[in-house]
């Protein structure tokens, strides 16, 4: 009750104020990016992402970013990962890929509540290994849509970030993007999420420090 | 948080002493105004650019009755739970219940300068439910007590001596170390067990979209991504001028936040939100409160020319640019809000009559105005409280100027319109004034006009008025002798 009384207050508030005119929105001219290339896109993404200390890998097709996988894993030393169910991964069959490179896969489904799925990812995960619904080149952004293949803490709280992109969902800026997610999908995704580099802070002496909360490393890997 | 606006000046000259402050400020501002340079130079034109970022505003508050009441029905549609307080206390009350009927014991929190304003920390732990400042800045200035030197980099001044002894006392750090990284990595590995575990989370909002009803969170660190997506409940807090009209209006003031904060092209996270989790999703929340907070924008409101500083995205642009937050930094300005940003919205949020130094510790000289994504025209609100103030303005709160002064500035304008009243009265202070003058010039002077001398000089009276030397080039010309300069 008295939640609805502040509700009406506040808004017969604003409506009893003066009016204010409006004018009409200025022009505003169109990003560089809207002109580019696919290729084109791919490079600007690339620098952009590089900027942010992002790693970027491009294979030709499905095998190759399987055996990147392999090599990444090598390299950092992975053993057990974090692993989303999204529509790209499901190409790939990430278990049978675990089993052959010595690495222990696991999935959001594999727990079968918050909490459990919480422990897995927050203290066993050495990474967490995402597809990606969009790259968006004037920023060397990702674009995910979190639902029941796509758990938002994959991407969040192990401290090695892998996300792998077919090349056709390059967009040039964010309005492609945000069109094809909030104009079309209906009930809106839960979130959507935008993530351009590791997570990272200067709130320490102004000195940068990656990984602060999230992410220490991001490596995406753009297939075709 | 405490308001300690009326402190201003002593905060400044502490301030003005502190070697750490005066050193980071040389360094600090600089270095952000040339990344912003860079991050604006990818938009063909940045003035177009700037300038449709004040039409969205300007437009979300001329309709923004409307956005609200838009934003809300769609919100409510995809899920979310919609509550609206008219007060800091409405709100704390409203969150603090919500945190005792699910039994929480601490809660994780983004950085929201909206629950600094409402001063939300102080009520949660007083009620035993501990709030946890998790952004690595609002977190240091948290467990020091001490009010954001800048907005964006709360604690940035503070020295990593200090930050270290903090993190032994207070965040478990097992080695003592005075390497920035390995402090940040304590503190990751710290909060990393709240977040792990944490029942309900609270943010702010940094867009409000009222076409779709999401919220966005702009970020860095990814503390508000944990506190949005480990806990069950999460709760959002905004302040009622954050929606924009469109996801379109919100791209492109992301765009010019992330340029005009950090110089980056896109902070690392900016996450959408439209309800809460679905219920085959493993994380997430299982409710999403969105709580709509007055705490005085209404009235703000109500003031056609006041209304613009609503306008503000809080992207702190103003305060690298301004030569005086330059010299004084953040903790002078008192509050949750400091720089020229500050200047406009501590006036208005807490009256004319606590901030008096804020509106007047200005040059005008326009500097925060040109830098400035939303178009506020920061000098000109200035002059207005100023010009409320002295009218002593009830609706601000004004404080009116002493009747001494008063008087003064009547026998003032009594005296400056009538020429003989004029002269008779120059031939009789001429003396007293000029009693003091050294090399020309006045610097100091007992009685009412002391404070005039605190910052300023005057010049000697002249010996002969204008008067005197006319009416003595007459009598020689009108005895021949012709002019003598």
């Amino acid at each position: 009750m008295q939640q609805h009384s502040a509700r009406e207050e506040i808004l017969q508030k604003l409506k009893t104020a003066p009016k204010q005119s409006l004018s009409p929105r200025p022009d505003l001219p169109p990003l560089s990016e809207l002109s580019m290339t696919q290729e084109e896109m791919i490079h600007r993404f690339t620098e952009r992402l590089v900027e942010e200390t992002g790693v970027v890998y491009r294979v030709q097709n499905n095998q190759g970013a399987l055996e990147k996988l392999a090599e990444i894993a090598r390299a950092e030393g992975l053993k057990k990962v974090m692993v989303s169910t999204d529509d790209v991964l499901a190409t790939l069959d990430l278990p049978a890929w675990g089993k052959r490179n010595d690495v222990t896969v696991m999935t959001p489904h594999d727990f079968p509540n918050r909490d459990s799925f919480r422990d897995a990812v927050f203290n066993e995960a050495q990474a967490g290994i995402t597809g990606a619904d969009f790259a968006v080149a004037e920023s060397g952004t990702l674009g995910l849509i979190h639902n029941k293949d796509q758990a938002r803490l994959v991407s969040l709280a192990p401290i090695l970030h892998i996300a792998i992109v077919p090349v056709e969902r390059m967009n040039p800026i964010y309005e492609r993007v945000v069109d094809q997610v909030f104009g079309n999908l209906k009930p809106l995704p839960s979130q959507f999420l935008f993530i351009t580099g590791p997570s990272m802070t200067g709130d320490i002496q102004g000195v940068l420090f990656k990984g602060m909360h999230g992410p220490r490393k991001v490596i995406v890997i753009l297939v075709g | 948080m405490e308001i300690q606006t009326e402190q201003f000046t002593a905060a400044v000259k502490r301030e003005l002493q502190n070697a750490r402050s005066r050193a980071f400020l040389k360094v600090m501002p600089p270095v952000l105004n040339m990344k912003r340079d860079i991050g604006l130079s990818t938009f063909p034109n940045i003035d177009a650019a700037q300038a449709y970022g004040a039409a969205i505003r300007q437009e979300a508050m001329a309709r923004l009755p409307e956005l609200l009441e838009e934003f809300e029905k769609n919100a409510l549609a995809n899920g979310a739970k919609v509550f609206w307080a008219r007060d800091a206390k409405e709100a704390n009350e409203t969150i603090l219940q919500l945190a005792k009927e699910r039994g929480v014991k601490y809660v994780t929190k983004g950085k929201s300068m909206v629950t600094e304003e409402m001063g939300l920390n102080e009520i949660l732990s007083k009620n035993g439910v501990e709030p946890w400042e998790t952004d690595l800045g609002e977190f240091i200035a948290q467990q020091l007590h001490r009010p954001p030197f800048h907005i964006v980099g709360p604690a940035i001044n503070v020295a990593v001596e200090e930050v270290r002894d903090l993190f032994m006392a207070k965040a478990n750090m097992k080695e003592p170390t005075l390497d920035p990284v390995q402090l940040g990595y304590a503190a990751r590995l710290f909060l990393r067990d709240k977040f792990h575990h944490v029942q309900m989370g609270i943010t702010g909002v940094n867009m409000a979209v009222a076409e779709t009803g999401t919220i966005i969170n702009v970020e860095n660190e990814g503390n508000i991504r944990l506190t949005k997506s480990s806990p069950k409940t999460q709760v959002s807090v905004m302040s009622l001028e954050k929606v924009v009209p469109t996801m379109k209006d919100a791209l492109h003031m992301i765009r010019l936040l992330s340029r005009n904060c950090t110089g980056q092209k896109l902070t690392a996270y900016v996450s959408m939100d439209s309800g809460p989790k679905k219920k085959d999703e493993i994380d997430g929340p299982e409710e999403l409160f969105i709580l709509i907070i007055d705490n005085g924008r209404t009235k703000i409101y109500q003031d056609l020319k006041a209304r613009d500083a609503l306008r503000c995205i809080r992207c702190a642009a103003c305060l690298n640019i301004c030569p005086v937050y330059g010299q004084i930094g953040g903790y002078a300005y008192g509050w949750a809000y400091s720089g020229p940003m500050g200047q406009v919205l501590n006036p208005l949020l807490l009256g004319l009559d606590r901030t008096q130094d804020l509106y007047r510790a200005t040059t005008l000289c326009g500097a925060c105005k040109s830098v400035c994504p939303v178009g506020i025209d920061h000098p000109s609100m200035f002059l207005y409280y100023r010009s409320k103030d002295v009218l002593g303005d009830p609706y601000w709160k004004g404080k009116k100027r002493p009747s001494s002064e008063k008087r003064f500035f009547k026998a003032w304008i009594s005296a400056v319109t009538r020429a003989w009243l004029w002269n008779l009265g120059i031939r009789m202070v001429r003396p007293l004034i000029n009693k003091d003058v050294h090399d020309g010039v006045i610097s100091k002077m007992k009685g009412p006009f002391q404070g005039w001398f605190r910052t300023r000089d005057l010049p000697a009276m002249a010996a002969k008025t204008f008067h005197d030397r006319w009416k003595e080039i007459k009598s020689r010309e009108a005895q021949g002798e012709g002019y003598r300069v």
